[in-house]
C-alpha cells in the first residue's frame, strides 16, 4: 500500500467524499415527485383510457348508427350494440350499449372499427371502483364521458 | 411555597444542589416533556432530510409539508392493536419496553443544558450515564429473548454483542477526555494557568474546558480530535444507528428485536432509541465541544461580546420563522392547500414570536447556554441522519473488526499518549531529577 492510500483510509477521505455526495444532493430543486391529487399529470393524447360514446355537440344526439362493428372488432366480445329499426326512416336506432372495462385490455380497436368517431378511448385513467358491477358501462354513463375525481380535503 | 419557587432562581445552582425538590420536578418534567417533544420533532425532521438526501418529498400530506405527520403517527400507534406472542414470556415482554424507555430517559437528568440547568449535577455524573445508559441493553435482550422468536433473538444477540464491543472502546475516549480535565492546557492549546480539576461531573468538565481556554476537541491537537472521533463512531454504534444498526437490519431480521412489537410498546422503543441518540449527542457535547459555552467565551470576552452572543438565539429562532413564513407563502394556489397555508402561517408568526420573547433581557440570559447546547446536540442528530442516509450497513464480521482492531488500540493508545503529553512537566522533572 502506496502512502497516499494509507493517509486516505486514516483520514477517512472516501467517508467524507461520500457525506459531501449525499449532502449536494438534498437540493428540493432536485425533486421531480408529483403531488398527484393536486397536480395531475399531463397524459399523452394518444393514451388510450376509459371509453366515450361522442354526441353532436350541437344537436346532443348520439354519433352512434348502432353498425355494430365495434362490438365485432373487440377481441374480448366485451361490447353489446342493442338496437331497433325506425319503421319511418328504415335506420337502425340504438337503444342501449354497453362496455364493460373490467375486461377491457384497451387495445383500441373499437375505436378504430366505427367509422362515425362515435366511440373513443379517452385520457381518463382514474377507473378504480369498488365493485365490478361499477366497471359495465351503460350508454348514459358513456356518453357523459370522463368524470375525473375533484378531491377535497 | 412561591417563596420556595422564587428562591431558587436566585441560587445559581442545579436545582439538585440546591436541594430545592419542587424545581427538581420542574426540571425533570420539562425535560423529559422536552426530549419527547424533541424526538417528535427529529421524528419528522429524519424523514424529511432522509427524503431530500434520497431526492424525495418525504411526508408532505398530513399538515403543511407533512409537519402533523409525528402527531397522526402517535396516534396510529395509541390505537393500534397490541398484539402479545402466543409463546411469549408475558412479564418480561411487558417489562421490557418500559425498561428501556426508563433508562433511556434517566440518563438525561444529569444533562447539563446549562451552568444551572440540569436535574442535578452528580460528582460522577458521565459515569452514571455510562452506567445507566449501558442497563439499556439489558431491556434489548428482554426483548429479544422474550418474544420467543427466532429474529428478535438473533437481532438481540447482535446487539448485545455489539453494546459490549462497541462501550470498550467508547469508555477508552471518555476517559482520555476526563484525564485531559486534569492536565492544564499547554502553550496554544490552552492557557497554562490554570490547574487542573479531574472530575467526573458533567457540569464541571464543561467549566474545566472553560478555565483552560480550550474545547477538549482542541487540546493536545490532534488528541483530543482523535479521542472524539472514536466516540463520534462509538456512539452510532451503542444507539443502533446505521451503518451499524445490524440489531435491527431490516433487510436481514425484519425488525429485530422488536419485531414482535406493535402498537404503543413499539413506539416506546423508538422514543427510548431517539432519547438514547440525545443522551450519547450530549455526552459528547459536554466532554468535546464545551457543552453550553457559547463559541469563543476567552478570545472574545467582556459584556459587549456577551450581548452580542445573547442575541443569537433569538435572531436564529426569528430566521428560522423567516423560512417558515417563506414556505408558507410559497405554497400554490389551491383551496385545497388554504387550511395548510394560514397553518403554516400561523405555525411561523408563532416562532417569531418565541424568536421576540427570546430578547427579552431576563430570558436572554437564562436561555443562551441552552440554545448553544441544543444547537450542538443538534448538529450530531443531523450527524446521525446524514450517516444514514450515505452509509451502507456494515457486515458483522467487519463491525467486530473496527470495533476491537481498530476502535480500541487507537483509543487506547490516545489515552496513553494524552497521559504522556498532559504529564510533560512532571515527567520532564522527574527525568531531571534522576540525572541530578
Amino acid at each position: 500500500m502506496t502512502l497516499p492510500k494509507i493517509a486516505r483510509k486514516f483520514l477517512l477521505l472516501d467517508l467524507l467524499k461520500g457525506l459531501s455526495v449525499t449532502f449536494r444532493y438534498q437540493a428540493p430543486k432536485e425533486i421531480y415527485t408529483e403531488q398527484y391529487p393536486l397536480e395531475r399529470p399531463e397524459i399523452a393524447e394518444r393514451y388510450r383510457g376509459l371509453p366515450r360514446l361522442n354526441v353532436n355537440p350541437e344537436t346532443g344526439e348520439t354519433l352512434c348508427i348502432a353498425c355494430d362493428l365495434c362490438a365485432k372488432a373487440c377481441p374480448e366480445h366485451l361490447i353489446v350494440v342493442e338496437s331497433e329499426r325506425d319503421p319511418a326512416t328504415k335506420r337502425k336506432v340504438l337503444t342501449n350499449y354497453t362496455y364493460d372495462v373490467s375486461r377491457c385490455m384497451f387495445c383500441g380497436l373499437c375505436e378504430e372499427a366505427c367509422s362515425t368517431d362515435a366511440l373513443e378511448l379517452t385520457q381518463d385513467y382514474e377507473i378504480a371502483q369498488f365493485e365490478r358491477e361499477g366497471l359495465v358501462l351503460d350508454r348514459a354513463r358513456l356518453e357523459r364521458g370522463p368524470e375525473p375525481t375533484v378531491y377535497t380535503r | 411555597m412561591l417563596n420556595q419557587l422564587t428562591s431558587y432562581l436566585n441560587s445559581n445552582q442545579t436545582p439538585g444542589q440546591a436541594g430545592n425538590m419542587l424545581w427538581v420536578l420542574i426540571y425533570i418534567l420539562v425535560v423529559f416533556g422536552g426530549v419527547s417533544l424533541f424526538v417528535m420533532v427529529m421524528n419528522w425532521v429524519e424523514r424529511k432530510a432522509l427524503a431530500h438526501f434520497q431526492i424525495r418529498l418525504g411526508p408532505m400530506r398530513v399538515g403543511p409539508h407533512g409537519l402533523l405527520q409525528p402527531i397522526a403517527d402517535a396516534l396510529k400507534l395509541f390505537t393500534k392493536e397490541d398484539v402479545m406472542p402466543e409463546g411469549a414470556d408475558k412479564a418480561i415482554f411487558w417489562s421490557a419496553p418500559v425498561w428501556v424507555v426508563l433508562t433511556g430517559f434517566t440518563t438525561l437528568i444529569v444533562v447539563p443544558f446549562g451552568m444551572t440547568h440540569a436535574v442535578t449535577d452528580m460528582n460522577i455524573g458521565i459515569l452514571y450515564m455510562l452506567g445507566i445508559s449501558s442497563l439499556g441493553v439489558l431491556g434489548i435482550i428482554m426483548a429479544g429473548w422474550s418474544s420467543n422468536s427466532h429474529y428478535p433473538l438473533l437481532g438481540s444477540l447482535r446487539s448485545s454483542a455489539q453494546m459490549v464491543s462497541y462501550e470498550v472502546a467508547m469508555g477508552l475516549a471518555i476517559v482520555s477526555a476526563i484525564v485531559m480535565t486534569s492536565f492544564t492546557g499547554l502553550g496554544m492549546y490552552g492557557a497554562g494557568t490554570t490547574p487542573g480539576v479531574g472530575t467526573l461531573s458533567m457540569i464541571e468538565i464543561v467549566k474545566a474546558q472553560q478555565a483552560q481556554h480550550v474545547w477538549f476537541v482542541f487540546k493536545f491537537f490532534p488528541l483530543g480530535f482523535m479521542a472524539f472521533g472514536i466516540f463520534a463512531v462509538a456512539m452510532v454504534a451503542e444507539t443502533n444507528r446505521a451503518p451499524f444498526d445490524l440489531p435491527e437490519a431490516e433487510s436481514e431480521l425484519v425488525a429485530g428485536f422488536h419485531t414482535e412489537y406493535s402498537g404503543l410498546r413499539w413506539s416506546l422503543f423508538m422514543l427510548a432509541e431517539y432519547a438514547g441518540m440525545v443522551a450519547v449527542s450530549s455526552i459528547a457535547t459536554t466532554l468535546w465541544l464545551g457543552g453550553w459555552l457559547r463559541p469563543f467565551p476567552n478570545l472574545l470576552p467582556g459584556s459587549t461580546w456577551d450581548l452580542a452572543f445573547s442575541f443569537v438565539p433569538g435572531l436564529t429562532i426569528l430566521f428560522v420563522a423567516a423560512v417558515t413564513i417563506r414556505q408558507a407563502l410559497k405554497m400554490p394556489q389551491h383551496p385545497a392547500l388554504r387550511a395548510n397555508k394560514i397553518g403554516m402561517l400561523g405555525l411561523g408568526l408563532f416562532i417569531a414570536f418565541l424568536g421576540l420573547v427570546l430578547f427579552i433581557p431576563g430570558v436572554r440570559v437564562r436561555v443562551g447556554d441552552i440554545f448553544w447546547f441544543c444547537l450542538k446536540v443538534g448538529f450530531f442528530i443531523y450527524l446521525y441522519i446524514w450517516y444514514r442516509a450515505t452509509f451502507p450497513r456494515y457486515r458483522f464480521d467487519q463491525l467486530m473488526k473496527v470495533g476491537w482492531k481498530v476502535l480500541l488500540p487507537l483509543a487506547l493508545g490516545v489515552l496513553i499518549v494524552t497521559g504522556v503529553v498532559g504529564l510533560t512537566p512532571e515527567l520532564t522533572a522527574w527525568v531531571k531529577g534522576l540525572f541530578a
